[in-house]
């Protein structure tokens, strides 16, 4: 019993600390504006002047609410691929889905292809078909028998992952013309966010997010082992086949409007599983609520440390990510799980 | 239980199973042996439908294999793989818990029967006290216990488990294979292992399956199979089969390799030794490293002289113990005397069974001899002074006879006389 109540109280902190969060990351920003206002804004949005609740409302609640939903996607996709991959040191980006996704999307900037179906933003889509292409090309790749050993998987994204980027370099240099954008976009970046970005977005991450909930109990025992997992009932290549298939979405939908943020769906992880331990079904909501506060930290931070002059927020996750990722492998390089 | 019928299977071009036809009684304890690469993990990942078998049929409970889904087979067979290998840190409760997979559905949490089986494994595992414990922080045995009690909790009837004990400390091994013995015998439980150890396998499973090259060669009891003309077939390997005093059952030890590399550099000196009860078996060893060709006779199987001259793989005239040497021996006997340079009588005792090894000496007036005489060989005589009249007849009649009181001296006077 001890145990649950724990858990109740890590979940607990964590749900007030992400609360508090965007309470502050409201108010903090070039203009000033007041506490009792966003209270105000909170209550009623009609209570404030029209610039407040504007500055509010479409400038700073889209960015906070998109950071959420990036941070979240991030650390749920790593959790994910680490299950998979059984390897503590997968995250999106080592095994080229993130290039993928990049490549995708500046080739539909290219090639000047925005396509509206149905009210969903093809951007996206090119996203997740690049990184879809991309998982399956470094699978197909790695893949020995029907067995997937993963220092062949990781090389494989690594090298996949080289080719892309140097593609992405390629097509930069072709489209001059907006180079500061897509550098930005390349280091990741959530400047400039509307709320279309998070309604565009939405549908592909709740998508990718619901199968992942669907299946948190076989990524417990895909964690087992493939044969052991096999041998408790579970279709293995299957499971692995979907789960695999929703990160990407997943990876690829954020990746589309945030651009190349790193570190979060190695590290976040880790901190999450070191809190409240492997089992899944209490992992990934947890890492969920860290990667989101993480990444809303790193993105308050990244519009007002230089303001008005905006940093990448990749550049910011990186430098407190790497540094902490250095710390786990020195110290606790035998037990990482 | 389970039955296949002429499995064949390879990897790509690799034949590795080549036909094997099985039957596996209910309540059955089988451990399957054989050398790296017979097939012997690969049979029994085709047993576990882990890997399909290119022709040929398996049938659980007289249903195809390929008829179970993954789920029904789940709650029928339990596998223990070779790589247990938990690289995360579960606590002990949930690592077992995740047995009842098979029987739970997806949204559904722990029903009371869940809870409740989970904690009958854990008893009889012997893992209750190591319930909160991270897996991480196990030793061996104690880990190999929690994946066996996993395997317990999907209450399968037939348990398979590849080389269970091969990186465990030789108390945990004991430890795992009681286990298993003990749930074979008290609920029935059918068992299949594979292992490479040959002495663990004997001593519990009730019945070995020897493979060789992807081929049943031997099956049985383990006294029928393992025997030293099958290990020498199937390994290559010259073992001596001895039985373990305490469970009667065979036990292999290996003839070391130096014994027979020995052999080449050996002197043109041939030693017959007539011994018994272990008289001969501290000074053997040193003759064989010296390089003298010795043979020895006649020896009652299982006494210590014997097993030394076996372990030394030294030519040897053997007979039954507790009945008379025959005739039949004698004149084997006799037949490596003939070839000897000198003959070595150790300080036996005799009685009526090896009478024989004294009389054959009077035969070899012109052969050279060395008699111990550190005992007196009244005391060494029970029957009655047949043998001392022998001895004492030999002592006069023959000139070629030198008696030794020290024994330590023994090499020193077999050095004089080999020049």
């Amino acid at each position: 019993m001890g145990e649950n109540k724990k858990n109740i109280f890590i979940y607990l902190a964590a749900v007030i600390f992400s609360l508090v969060l965007i309470f502050l990351a409201m108010f903090i920003g070039s203009s000033q504006i007041n506490s009792a206002d966003i209270t105000a804004y909170i209550i009623n949005s009609k209570a404030v002047s029209a610039s407040t609740a504007i500055i509010i409302g479409e400038i700073r609640l889209p960015r906070i609410i998109l950071a959420f939903i990036v941070g979240a996607g991030l650390a749920v996709a790593g959790a994910v691929f680490q299950a998979i991959i059984r390897n503590p040191m997968v995250d999106p980006y080592i095994i080229g889905i993130s290039a993928g996704a990049g490549t995708g999307v500046m080739l539909a900037l290219f090639l000047g292809i925005e396509i509206t179906i149905f009210n969903l933003n093809s951007l996206p889509a090119f996203a997740f078909l690049g990184a879809v292409l991309t998982v399956f090309t470094v699978y197909q790749l790695a893949r020995v028998g029907n067995k997937l050993p993963v220092l062949t998987f990781l090389l494989a994204g690594v090298a996949v992952s080289f080719i892309l980027n140097s593609l992405m370099s390629f097509l930069m240099v072709l489209r001059t013309e907006n180079l500061q954008q897509l550098v930005y976009w390349l280091m990741g970046s959530l400047a400039g966010t509307a709320w279309s970005d998070v309604r565009m977005i939405l549908p592909y991450f709740l998508t990718a997010l619901a199968v992942i909930v669907f299946y948190l109990k076989d990524l417990n025992i895909l964690l087992l082992g493939e044969e052991s997992a096999a041998h408790l009932g579970l279709n293995v290549e299957r499971t692995k086949i979907i789960l695999l298939g929703a990160a990407s979405l997943m990876t690829a939908s954020v990746v589309s409007v945030s651009g190349s943020i790193g570190f979060i769906g190695l590290v976040v992880p880790h901190i999450a599983r070191m809190t409240i331990g492997p089992d899944h079904r209490r992992l990934i909501p947890l890492a969920a609520l860290f990667g989101a506060s993480f990444l809303l930290i790193a993105d308050t931070a990244a519009r007002t440390i230089m303001a008005p002059m905006e940093l990448p927020v990749g550049i910011i996750t990186a430098l407190a990510g790497g540094p902490y990722f250095i710390y786990l492998l020195r110290n606790k390089s035998k037990n990482i799980w | 239980m389970l039955k296949t019928d002429k499995i064949k299977f390879s990897y790509a071009q690799e034949k590795i199973l080549k036909g094997i036809d099985l039957e596996i009684e209910a309540g059955a304890f089988i451990g399957i042996i054989g050398p790296n690469a017979s097939g012997k993990s690969t049979l029994l990942k085709n047993m576990s439908k882990t890997l399909k078998s290119d022709s040929g049929s398996i049938y659980l409970e007289h249903k195809l294999l390929n008829d179970y889904n993954s789920l029904e087979l789940a709650k029928k067979m339990a596998v223990v793989p070779q790589n247990t290998e938990v690289n995360f840190n579960f606590n002990v409760y949930d690592i077992i818990m995740m047995g009842r997979h098979p029987y739970q559905k997806r949204w559904s949490g722990l029903s009371q029967k869940d809870k409740k089986i989970v904690k009958e494994v854990m008893e009889v595992t012997d893992t209750l006290k190591l319930k909160r414990k991270l897996i991480n922080e196990l030793s061996g045995g104690e880990k190999q216990r929690v994946i066996i009690a996993r395997a317990l909790a999907q209450k399968p009837d037939i348990l398979m488990l590849d080389e269970p004990t091969s990186s465990l400390d030789i108390n945990y091994q004991g430890e795992i294979y009681d286990l298993l013995d003990y749930l074979n015998q008290e609920f029935n439980l059918t068992i299949i292992t594979v292992s490479h150890d040959l002495n663990l396998t004997a001593q519990y499973c009730e019945e070995l399956l020897l493979l060789k090259e992807g081929k049943i060669f031997a099956a049985g009891p383990a006294t029928e199979v393992l025997t030293e003309k099958n290990i020498k077939a199937v390994y290559n390997a010259e073992v001596i089969i001895r039985t373990n005093p305490l469970s009667e059952k065979p036990f292999v030890t290996l003839i070391p390799e130096v014994n027979r590399m020995k052999k080449r550099k050996q002197k043109d000196f041939k030693i017959h030794v007539i011994a018994g009860g272990g008289t001969a078996k501290n000074w053997l060893y040193k003759l064989e490293n010296l390089g003298y060709q010795l043979s020895i006779g006649i020896l009652n199987i299982g006494d210590a002289d014997w097993q030394a001259a076996k372990e030394l793989g030294i030519e040897m005239v053997e007979a039954p113990p507790f009945i008379d040497i025959s005739e039949k021996e004698i004149q084997k006997n006799k037949k490596l005397i003939q070839k000897a340079d000198l003959i070595i009588l150790s300080d036996l005792p005799f009685g009526h069974g090896n009478l024989a090894n004294l009389e054959v000496l009077l035969n070899y007036p012109d052969k050279t001899k060395i008699l111990f005489s550190n005992l007196d060989i009244k005391k060494r005589d029970y029957i009655k002074g047949k043998a001392e009249k022998i001895w004492n007849e030999l002592l006069e009649e023959d000139e070629n006879i030198y008696l030794l009181k020290e024994k330590d001296n023994l090499i020193s006077k077999i050095k004089k006389l080999e020049n």
